[in-house]
This record gives C-alpha cells, structure tokens and sequence, in this order.
C-alpha cells in the first residue's frame, strides 16, 4: 500500500494501486497490486520470495468495496488508506504485543533474576499482548478506519503516478 | 535496571546496527524511498527480530550447546527466523485479517535482512543470557527502524533537492548515509563513569 500521498479531509493519504477482480451487487473485490516492495526489485529474480507465493500474498490481502464508482472487473484504480491509521495499524499489530512481552520478561527477571521465570514471563506476555491487539485492531476496524477509499480511476495506458 | 538501559541505547545507538555494524544495508537503500513504507518495515522488522533473538538464545543454549551442534548455528537461525516469520504472518492474519491486508506486505522482506541473522550471532559472540539477548535485538530492531524513518524523510527531501544530475538516485543517497554515519559516530563519545 505504499505510495504518493496526497490530502484528503486533512489527514495525508498513503495511496496504492488494486485491480477490481469481482463484482456482485453493489460491491466490489479488490487485489492490490505489487508496487516499491517485495518482488518489484531489481534483485526480484534472484529473491527467495518467489512469484507465486507473491500472488497468493496477493489473494490473501483482496479486499472489498461499495461499488459507488460503477467499477468493472479488470479495471485499476488508486485506493488511498490515512498514513495515520497505517502507522496505528502498525503499532498495534507488533508494538502491542512486543512492549508487552518485554516488559514480563524485565520484570520476571528483576523479580525472580533466572532466565526460566523471564521465558515463561515473556511467553505470558507476548499472550497477553497479542490479545490486547486483537481488541484494538477490532475497534479500529468497527470505526472503518483500516478500510481503504477508492480515490480514482487509472485510465487504460496511463503511466503509473505512484511509485 | 541501568544495565540493560544501557544496553538497549548503546546497541540503539552507538553500535547501530546499519550504521556501525553495516548489517541490513539492501533494505536500508531499497524500503527508505517513502516515510510510510519505512515505518511499517521498521516496526514489523522491531518485532520479528527481538522474537528472533529469543528464540535463537533458546535454541542455542538447550539445543546447540548441550548437543555439540554449533556447526548448524548459522542454518539453525536461518530456520527460526523464517519459522518467526511465518508465525507473525499468520498471527497477524489470524487476529485481524484487516491489519495482514494493510501490513502483510512488509513481512516477506524481512527474510532477507541479514541485521535479524546477525544479532543473535552477536548475542551468542557476546554470551549474553536471555534478558540480555532480547534486549540487545530490540535495541537493535529500534536503532534500525529509527534509521531507516531518518533516511527515508532524508530522500524524500532529496526528491525535491537541486542535486547535481551525475548525482542523483543511489550515488546521493551513500553520500547521504555516510554523513548520517558520521554524525552516528558522535555518539562512541559518550563515556559513563
């Protein structure tokens, strides 16, 4: 989902490409399209991330839309998600439940100072945390704020705007 | 408490992982382009490579050692590492399918980051315990992730810079670190007594 940002409401937007891969009523599927990242680099034919397991990574990430726009299948287009939510994403999905694992960790140690305590502390933590980021994640979801916006249409042959 | 205080600022800072140690070089001049795209590798990177450090102090010290299997360190922690992967990837899916869509991209990278290979080689080098272990990986995850958010701001102003045209792309971006690494060195000179 890396990409240009651009102003919406105020809050800057990460943008991405996706391809509309199905259709049904008033929404639509969308696949994101490899952009900066993995598989797009020079050293893409020599990576052990293969092609292959680059279009299930693909198909796992589809995502689904209302169809406001009147969108076909196989047409792209830019969807733009907030960088904010993308950085609150981020902390809760590995700050959350590494600061958690950390902390029962240091204080097994300072409480009990042998390392079997600061494992079994660090493993109840990490638990712990990842529980805590579900519930987040789940808020941040009810409040639509993970959910990417489609911002335009890419007309056939247009170059790419976002690198 | 002050020592592994001072671990996690020492290997944030002094000993930065990219810029003392030049581990993690591919994906600090191949993810930094974009401020967002830099964060997110930087926190998924913090994660797998403090859970890495633990996990490979634990194979090392009930598994390596007691069987006299240190020839296999290198392949063993490649192992875990992917294994850590895997184990994040599918958590994170798992516990929300909606994070894994707007994340999942970072995590395949990581992989090939040889900084999460090289710390816990340094850990058992060091013959750190397990606290100690951890902290020095989540030290370095963040001095690695602090670096790669001032490098990406840094080409994202570089963008827009005049710069000379046999100058641009890579060839300003290593001038750029270089001075980034000089400025790094600043901080050797922090003596405590």
């Amino acid at each position: 989902m890396a990409g240009a940002f651009a102003e919406a409401g105020g809050h800057p937007l990460v943008e991405g490409l996706a391809r509309v891969v199905g259709a049904e009523g008033g929404r639509i599927w969308l696949e994101p399209e490899q952009t900066s990242t993995c598989g797009g680099c020079h050293s893409a034919a020599a990576c052990g991330v293969k092609s292959g397991q680059n279009t299930r990574r693909l198909e796992a990430r589809r995502f689904v839309l209302d169809n406001e726009a009147g969108l076909k299948i196989g047409e792209r287009v830019v969807v733009g998600i907030s960088e904010y939510a993308l950085i609150r994403a981020s902390s809760i999905a590995y700050a959350v439940p590494l600061l958690s694992m950390i902390g029962g960790a240091v204080a097994a140690q300072l409480t009990f100072g042998n390392d079997g305590a600061a494992m079994i502390a660090a493993v109840a933590g990490l638990g712990f945390g990842v529980l805590v980021a579900r519930g987040r994640a789940g808020r941040l979801l009810a409040r639509g704020e993970l959910t990417p916006r489609f911002l335009r249409r890419i007309a056939a042959g247009e170059e790419c705007h976002v690198d | 408490m002050q020592d592994l205080i001072l671990l996690i600022v020492g290997t944030a800072l002094v000993n930065n992982v990219v810029l003392a140690r030049f581990l993690g070089l591919c994906s600090f001049m191949g993810v930094t382009t974009k401020v967002d795209t830099a964060v997110g590798l930087g926190m998924a990177t913090t994660f797998v490579m403090t859970v890495s450090s633990v996990l490979a102090w634990a194979v090392e010290t009930y598994l390596l050692v007691p069987y006299g299997l240190g020839y296999l360190r290198t392949v063993t922690f490649i192992l875990v590492i992917a294994a850590v992967v895997q184990f994040t990837e599918s958590v994170v899916r798992k516990v929300s399918p909606s994070l894994f869509q707007t994340l999942g991209i970072y995590l395949p990278l990581i992989t090939t980051n040889c900084a999460v290979l090289g710390i816990p080689l340094l850990n058992v080098h060091d013959k750190f315990n397990f606290i100690q272990s951890m902290l020095n990986g989540f030290g370095a995850a963040l001095g690695f992730s602090m670096i790669l958010a001032i490098f990406a701001g840094l080409r994202e102003r570089l963008a827009l810079a005049d710069v000379p045209r046999l100058f641009m792309g890579p060839p300003i971006g290593f001038i750029t670190a270089s001075l980034l690494a000089l400025a790094f060195m600043g901080f050797s000179g922090i003596h405590t007594n």
